[in-house]
């Protein structure tokens, strides 16, 4: 039993990592990318055939995964940023399809089947409350390293650029490079989300990157209350916990994850209307409202190219 | 593969006969975008939706054709109007930003998906039992009766929409409010309605466009925001914004690439095309490809004042 709760606490630092990182992208940055599974995708894979394939040692073989996730993201984000905003969640949509396709069909990434036999980062008796720790360890250093960047100078930029586009230009500031920037930061901490994953777990297969995880991401910050630092945490400790609850219903595999699926989307869509906030964000304490109120006479069509 | 005229002849027939529903779901998003001015990512949703309503009485309760196309009419139809009504009118009344438009609708697609594999499974289903389709040749070139029967109720269904557009009072206002909805109510048009309009109009085309789908291959619940939705976002890209039927031609143009792209690329990676025409376009044609000459929105001055000019009932305006 304590195993299993072990593995839990894993799964919730994995998902407070991840969720913080798409915070920082879709609350701070006010960026829509659907694509955030993906660069958990390319962290446990590049982590796991590094270390598999060419006897990397584990931790470099995480962070190297970490940085390629954060330069692939740059080059999704460089192009489709130049011009809107707003094509960022098509060019991120079409980038998670077309690389989860690839995955599912290259012999190096075992295909469909999955990728097995990845090495593990801890091994011994201990080995779950080890990494239990090693990774809210990391958990909790990603959340101070997003604290200190949206509180300090470069987060009065953020909220300066979020504001007020236009007069952030004015005063030759670059919007670009800090939507970029924080892009990267966070897609890099999807990337170090997916190494530990890989390392922990040592299994990786296609589906565990496709739309449902998007999804779950999403509830994750929504209802939490995104543009907040505690919200995506709770959120993610919250959606790791709850489907336990439905897995003790004992559903089938094709029942549970539909389900799941439906309760996730249905709680992003009636949070969007009734507490755009989330659960933790306060009047005029963050949520997506805060973009709303930053946004006020703006049509939902795209604006002019950012310069 | 040697390349012969008749390959050519029917690579462009068949690709010319899969466009069809390509240009469907094109102008449907493409007209959301421009009257309600939404990236409507939830019409994926409604074409879920539109598919499991053909399918629950055709399949399932062994209703005749004509009663299960309407039943599927109704119903996505209804949903579209619900979207509008309790999801895109208080976003719109709230100011809501961009941001949260995205969301939702992505949501809502996903939600769809999801209750489609709950209720009806994960595999692939088809409208019929049986999906041949009588085949007779002209010259080299096969032609099915699916593809007839596709070309047709497309070019009704897109003749339809110019005619509505273009000489009915409601397809005037459409337009008047895609210029500028502030300006439109002034004049005594109800936006409101105008969207409800745009949104059924997308579901008619939506239903459509799923029904041909379903008669000519299996679907998976998530083909349509996998496939069809992202092709039908870069059609309305590469279009132009506010292009509404250049979106369609677009789409189709897509669709015979895409059947000519089987000459040098495997079935299998057939499907990275569209995904890899999503950076094509966003890095060489971020605002679209010109169509016609030009961009075709409707200045705010035009539209409007034609309308007020040829509407007594206008002339109360303040």
């Amino acid at each position: 039993m304590i195993e299993y709760v072990y593995t839990i606490g894993i799964l919730a630092g994995i998902n407070v990592i991840l969720a913080s990182g798409f915070n920082l992208i879709l609350g701070y940055g006010g960026l829509v990318s659907v694509a955030h599974p993906i660069f958990y995708a390319i962290g446990g894979y590049v982590s796991a055939l590094l270390a598999q394939k060419l006897g990397t040692p584990i931790a470099a073989s995480i962070i190297i995964g970490a940085l390629i996730s954060a330069a692939t993201s740059v080059c999704v984000s460089l192009p489709s940023l130049r011009v809107s905003g707003d094509y960022l969640v098509i060019a991120s949509l079409g980038f998670q399809l077309g690389l989860l396709h690839i995955i599912n069909n290259v012999e190096i990434t075992g295909a469909a089947n999955g990728l097995t036999n990845i090495p593990s980062i801890v091994e011994g008796p201990h080995r779950n409350a080890i990494f239990c720790i090693v990774v809210w360890t990391a958990a909790l250093v990603s959340v101070a390293a997003i604290r200190w960047l949206v509180s300090g100078d470069y987060g009065r930029a953020i909220t300066a650029m979020r504001n007020d586009e236009d007069a952030f230009a004015a005063l030759g500031r670059s919007a670009l490079r800090i939507k970029v920037t924080l892009f990267a930061i966070g897609s890099g901490l999807a990337g170090l989300a997916g190494g530990l994953y890989a390392h922990f777990f040592l299994y990786l297969t296609p589906e565990q990157f496709g739309i449902f995880t998007s999804a779950t991401l999403l509830t994750m910050v929504v209802v939490g209350g995104a543009a907040t630092i505690r919200g995506p945490i709770f959120g993610a400790v919250l959606l790791t916990v709850l489907p336990e609850a439905i897995r003790f219903l004992d559903l089938p595999v094709v029942v549970m994850a539909p389900l799941q699926g439906v309760i996730f989307t249905f709680l992003i869509m009636l949070f969007l209307i009734l507490r755009p906030q989330g659960l933790l964000g306060g009047r005029g304490g963050g949520g997506l409202e805060a973009w709303g109120r930053a946004a006020q006479g703006e049509t939902a069509l795209p604006r002019e190219p950012v310069r | 593969m040697d390349l012969s005229w008749d390959i050519v002849g029917q690579l462009a027939w068949t690709g010319l006969a899969t466009s069809t529903y390509y240009a469907l779901f094109a102008v449907a998003f493409a007209l959301v975008l421009k009257v309600n001015q939404v990236w409507n990512f939830g019409q994926a949703g409604m074409m879920v939706l539109g598919y499991f309503a053909l399918y629950t009485p055709l399949r399932l309760l062994g209703w005749p054709l004509p009663l299960a196309l309407a039943f599927a009419l109704l119903l996505t139809i209804a949903a579209a109007l619900a979207i509008e009504w309790f999801a895109f009118r208080i976003l719109r009344e709230r100011n809501s930003s961009v941001l949260t438009f995205f969301i939702f609708t992505i949501a809502l697609s996903q939600c769809a998906i999801y209750l489609g594999e709950l209720i009806f499974g994960a595999d692939p289903k088809t409208l019929f039992t049986r999906l041949i389709s009588p085949v007779f040749l002209i010259g080299p070139v096969a032609i099915s009766h699916w593809d007839l029967q596709a070309l047709a109720i497309t070019a009704c269904l897109m003749s339809a929409l110019a005619f509505f557009l273009r000489f009915t009072k409601d397809g005037q206002f459409l337009l008047a409010v895609a210029d500028n909805p502030e300006l439109a109510e002034i004049y005594g048009i109800s936006s409101s309605r105008a969207y409800a309009i745009a949104m059924t109009i997308a579901a008619i085309l939506v239903v459509a466009g799923m029904f041909l789908v379903g008669t000519r291959a299996p679907m998976y619940p998530a083909t349509p925001l996998n496939q069809f939705l992202v092709l039908a976002v870069v059609a309305t890209i590469m279009a132009g914004l506010g292009n509404v039927f250049a979106a369609g031609v677009v789409a189709v143009a897509l669709g015979l690439l895409q059947s000519f792209s089987i000459l040098v690329i495997s079935s299998t990676w057939q499907i990275l095309l569209v995904y890899a025409l999503i950076f094509i376009t966003i890095l060489l044609f971020p605002k679209g490809i010109v169509i016609g000459g030009g961009t075709r929105r409707i200045s705010r001055a035009t539209t409007t004042d034609r309308l007020a000019a040829s509407s007594p009932a206008m002339d109360d305006r303040p």
